[in-house]
């Protein structure tokens, strides 16, 4: 690691970055095992192990934090060099697209767009076979969950599968 | 004497054509729904009850038996082949399976872990036979407080899991115990961590977080590498483990399924904590722990042979207590009392040849599996060649239906999307998954059970430290937790950490 | 490629007329597919294994599998709580309803209320309770346990399968009968608690029949028994009322599922369980676990819920566990 890439107290230290997102989530955890009442100790409420765990919590992100702080991290973009970054994202919004379209759609024509999408963006397959491959895929495990095992995937508003 | 005569009385029920048809379909079910992501045994195992119902006993619950140890032998296959954990004891298979394939050498690792599935299973058979009513006494020995420093030591272990930070794995598990805590209290009802959501009332499922962690965020990472045509970047050059592999694999398989057979008996988590105890003892006692992870196939054969050698220890509080230490085994013991039968302490002496016959049906079943198993290992292989722009869309509808086939649940799939997502994050931030999972799975026992201990010992904390099994437990955690601050240790350790590093 | 797409066309409005009368023929056709009973205990124990029996006689009349699935916790009410949150009301989603999803909202702030919450289908059976101890104890019948409790205030633990269950609630009453303090240990249900007094990590348990197989075999010791005779299968045990404790607690539970059901596919599946209850493997099932069919039909089992929450309160009042 060159000093480019390795940062101490920067805001481009990824380090820091997981760091302080571990503090802010065990706070939280702290605060709702306070909401949830401790309970005596002979007598744990629901909100005893929280509490301790969300404490636990906070030390260990802090020890990230420190040990970013004293010894340096890696920076933000160097976690993203040489790699095509873009890709994941266009999974990730496929993936989001899909999730909000999978109750209204129903399972069959939210997920051929999806095959035809993660099939031609990423690194395009032939259209034939992008097409023939995101139709027949899950035509087929629709068939095969319907029929064979009895499970009724999501139909949708239209009611198609 | 009397065991062997009775063993060959087992055999004579076994033997018999129909049971042996009961035993292939039990099996070939089990290998289906355990290579499938998501279905696991549990629902298929449901379904199929009633069919049970219209043959004698014995054929239905050899049938039943078969689904439940054939699903464990298909468990690995996605594991290694795709990174994609069918359920939370192969988990760890993931971390060395995986990347075995990735270096080429998926067949071994599908191998060793047949064979090893093989002969913990059979292994276990032999226990059930000649030790079952001594070792019952283990399920019971277990209390609240006993079970909460198993689950400390369960924690502790994952500790050995990482290859980077330990306060970056320290601080997963937290997560995970929190994760594990979401929905209605088991003790008092009271829903937390709900944020108003009804879905969350019922918490969080296990198979959605795993195949986001571990599936979905695998393929987030492999898509921004730039045109890998496959996954595979060496050349296949062997199907089947090699002489090397085996001399690699005899310990862990040994160590694995002992551990795997005693930690089976205990009713919960056995099998979770027995693999990845496995793993963690495997890459202890290696002179090179810094290959684990890597794709050391000492980090498969071991895990692999835990759960299986645990499948076969879960029965024994089943069969001579009438508990039993899981929902499998519970759908068993529906099974058995709906034919009439009860198993209890006296199962065993009142009917003899149920008892004998299906033990001997497990072991023809294992022999089955072998047979079955060994020449897919050559088909998944070549599933690998597939272009990497044409497997990764299958693999992300396959975990899309896998998760939602294990719930009906359409809420699970952005469950697992999310975490799919939060998962690519943390691998580039550094922070592996594994250590989540085992607390997610181990957290709500861990709470259960610290909290039962209280009421019991009344406040009184010493309770832990005075039951013996409870104290061996949390020494053996403690020993664990400094051990890497000993010096001769630290260099095993620092050498693992430069690797990372590198 | 215009044929093609009218076809399409013409398939898809197809499609939509089809699902259209799919809705409208729902109520008839139910059930086209499995349906899922929860069963709010652990796999294993009576409860489970009673309602495994029942729901198989009954899937073979509604002509699809019944699927049990195990939310155990919270003394029985956390499967019908997340099914009154999360479950749609369409017959595919039904719970076992056991006493205490009426009793702990008298007794805490809950997400679910009894009354509004649930669409009551029919009413099964109930429970026989007892209260055992390791065959190793020192206890070798009731009055040893009261004894020794007299000596030493809240030393005496007993495993029950919830905070709030008939168990805890009549342990407690009788506690406060004999003017003695015991621990109630919340497990989540009866295979936990045969776990928990066979290695004597409780010195009691208070569970319904799921103990039995162990009392047979001579490993567990049955103190008492709950019910107004003495049971045919131990006539040594004594009942609550010989030990002077005026009273008898059977716990009754039926099925429901979450509001708003279609009356018809209500009245299909209450038809099934009711044919259920009479069959006699089933009776032979519940016969191991000394239970007795208790069938009461939709309107008398909703009847039945309003008078059972009155006489929950009281006895919540009298004992100072109602809600502040």
């Amino acid at each position: 690691m060159n000093n480019q890439t390795n940062v101490k107290l920067r805001l481009s230290n990824s380090e820091l970055w997981g760091g302080l997102i571990g503090l802010a989530l065990g706070g939280f955890v702290i605060w709702s095992g306070l909401k949830l009442k401790l309970g005596t100790i002979n007598d744990p409420g629901s909100g005893y192990v929280l509490f301790y765990t969300g404490i636990l919590m906070c030390v260990f992100a802090g020890s990230i934090i420190i040990s970013a702080i004293t010894e340096g991290g890696p920076t933000l973009a160097s976690r993203w060099e040489n790699v095509r970054w873009s890709k994941p994202l266009l999974v990730i919004a496929c993936l989001a697209a899909f999730s909000l379209a999978l109750e209204p759609l129903g399972f069959l024509l939210a997920s051929i767009p999806l095959m035809l999408l993660l099939l031609r963006l990423i690194d395009p397959v032939r259209w034939t076979l992008a097409i023939l491959i995101a139709v027949m895929v899950p035509l087929g495990m629709w068939w095969v969950l319907k029929r064979l095992l009895l499970i009724q995937l999501p139909s949708g508003l239209f009611g198609i599968g | 004497m009397d065991t062997l005569a009775n063993v060959a009385h087992g055999f004579g029920v076994a033997l018999t054509g129909i049971n042996l048809l009961y035993c292939f379909i039990g099996v070939f079910i089990g290998t289906l729904v355990g290579v499938l992501p998501g279905i696991g045994p549990i629902s298929a195992m449901s379904l199929l009850l009633p069919v049970t119902l219209s043959g004698t006993p014995e054929s239905g619950i050899i049938m039943m038996a078969g689904i439940y140890y054939g699903s464990m032998y298909g468990g690995s296959t996605t594991s290694i082949l795709v990174n994609i954990p069918g359920e939370a004891a192969s988990v760890v298979t993931c971390i060395d399976g995986h990347q075995m394939a990735k270096q080429g050498r998926a067949g071994p690792a599908l191998g060793i872990s047949a064979f090893g599935s093989f002969i913990a299973g059979t292994f276990a058979l032999v226990a059930l036979m000649l030790v079952a009513p001594k070792l019952a006494s283990i399920a019971i020995a277990f209390g609240p407080a006993e079970y909460f420093s198993l689950m400390v030591l369960g924690l502790v272990v994952l500790t050995f899991l990482t290859q980077g930070s330990m306060p970056k794995a320290l601080l997963m598990a937290c997560i995970g115990v929190v994760l594990g805590l979401i929905g209605l209290d088991s003790i008092t009802a009271q829903p937390r961590l709900t944020f108003g959501r009804m879905e969350l009332i019922d918490g969080i499922g296990l198979v959605p977080v795993v195949m986001g962690l571990f599936g979905v965020a695998e393929v987030l990472l492999n898509t921004e590498q730039a045109i890998k045509r496959d996954i595979i970047n060496a050349k296949i050059t062997q199907l089947l483990p090699n002489k090397e592999d085996w001399q690699a694999s005899a310990g862990p398989v040994t160590r694995g399924t002992l551990l795997g057979f005693l930690l089976g008996i205990l009713p919960g988590g056995g099998a979770v904590v027995a693999s990845f105890a496995s793993y963690a003892l495997e890459k202890r006692l290696s002179k090179t722990p810094e290959r684990f992870g890597h794709g050391a196939i000492e980090g498969v054969a071991g895990p692999e042979s835990a759960n299986n050698a645990a499948a076969g220890g879960a029965f024994i509080p089943l069969m001579t207590l009438g508990i039993p230490p899981n929902v499998v085994m519970a759908l068993l013991l529906g099974a058995f009392v709906i034919h009439g039968l009860q198993p209890g302490p006296l199962l065993i002496t009142q009917n003899p040849g149920l008892f004998w016959g299906i033990v001997a049906s497990m072991y023809i079943g294992n022999v089955m599996l072998l047979i079955l198993n060994l020449p897919m290992i050559g088909m998944w292989v070549q599933l690998l060649k597939l272009p990497y722009n044409i497997l990764f869309p299958l693999i992300i509808l396959f975990t899309i239906l896998g998760v939602y086939c294990s719930s009906n649940n359409v809420f699970d799939v952005y469950v697992m999307i999310a975490f799919g997502i939060i998962g690519y994050f943390m691998r580039k931030l550094g922070y592996e998954p594994a250590p989540l999972v085992l607390a997610f799975v181990l957290g709500p026992m861990l709470e259960n059970n610290l909290r039962k201990s209280l009421i019991l010992s009344q406040g009184d904390l010493w309770t832990f430290v005075q039951r013996p099994i409870s104290a061996a437990c949390l020494t053996l955690a403690l020993l664990l937790l400094i051990a890497p601050l000993l010096p001769s240790l630290r260099k095993k350790r620092e050498l693992v950490a430069l690797d990372e590093g590198a | 490629m215009s044929r093609y797409g009218l076809k399409t066309i013409a398939f898809a409005a197809m499609q939509v007329v089809g699902a259209l009368l799919a809705t409208a023929a729902g109520a008839q056709d139910y059930p086209t597919k499995p349906v899922t009973l929860i069963v709010p205990w652990p796999a294993g124990g009576s409860t489970d294994i009673s309602m495994r029996a029942i729901a198989d006689s009954a899937s073979k009349v509604l002509g699809q599998p019944i699927v049990i699935d195990n939310k155990a916790g919270g003394g029985g009410t956390v499967g019908p709580a997340t099914m009154a949150a999360a479950a749609k009301p369409d017959g595919y989603t039904i719970s076992q309803i056991p006493i205490t999803v009426f009793r702990i909202p008298l007794m805490q702030e809950v997400s679910w209320d009894p009354a509004k919450d649930f669409t009551y289908i029919v009413h099964l059976t109930g429970y026989t309770f007892g209260v055992t101890t390791s065959a190793e104890s020192q206890f070798k019948s009731w009055k040893d346990v009261v004894e020794f409790a007299k000596a030493n205030p809240g030393k005496v633990t007993y495993a029950t399968p919830g905070t709030g269950t008939s168990l805890h609630i009549g342990m407690e009453q009788i506690a406060a009968m004999s003017g003695i303090k015991l621990t109630q240990v919340p497990f989540k249900g009866g295979a936990e608690t045969n776990a928990a007094v066979l290695g004597q990590h409780t010195m009691l348990q208070a569970d319904s029949t799921g103990w039995r197989p162990l009392v047979d075999a001579g490993k567990l010791r049955l103190l008492m028994v709950w019910t107004g005779a003495r049971s045919p299968n131990y006539p040594d045990v004594p009942t609550l009322k010989e030990l002077g404790y005026p009273m008898v607690y059977d716990s009754p539970f039926g099925i429901a599922g979450p509001k708003g059901m279609d009356p018809k596919i209500v009245a299909k599946l209450h038809d099934a369980f009711k044919k259920a209850v009479e069959d006699p493997a089933v009776i032979a099932t519940l016969a191991k676990y000394d239970m007795v069919p208790n069938y009461k039909n939709t309107e008398d089992y909703k009847k039945f819920v309003v008078e059972v929450t009155e006489s929950e309160r009281k006895v919540i009042d009298t004992l100072g566990l109602a809600k502040k």
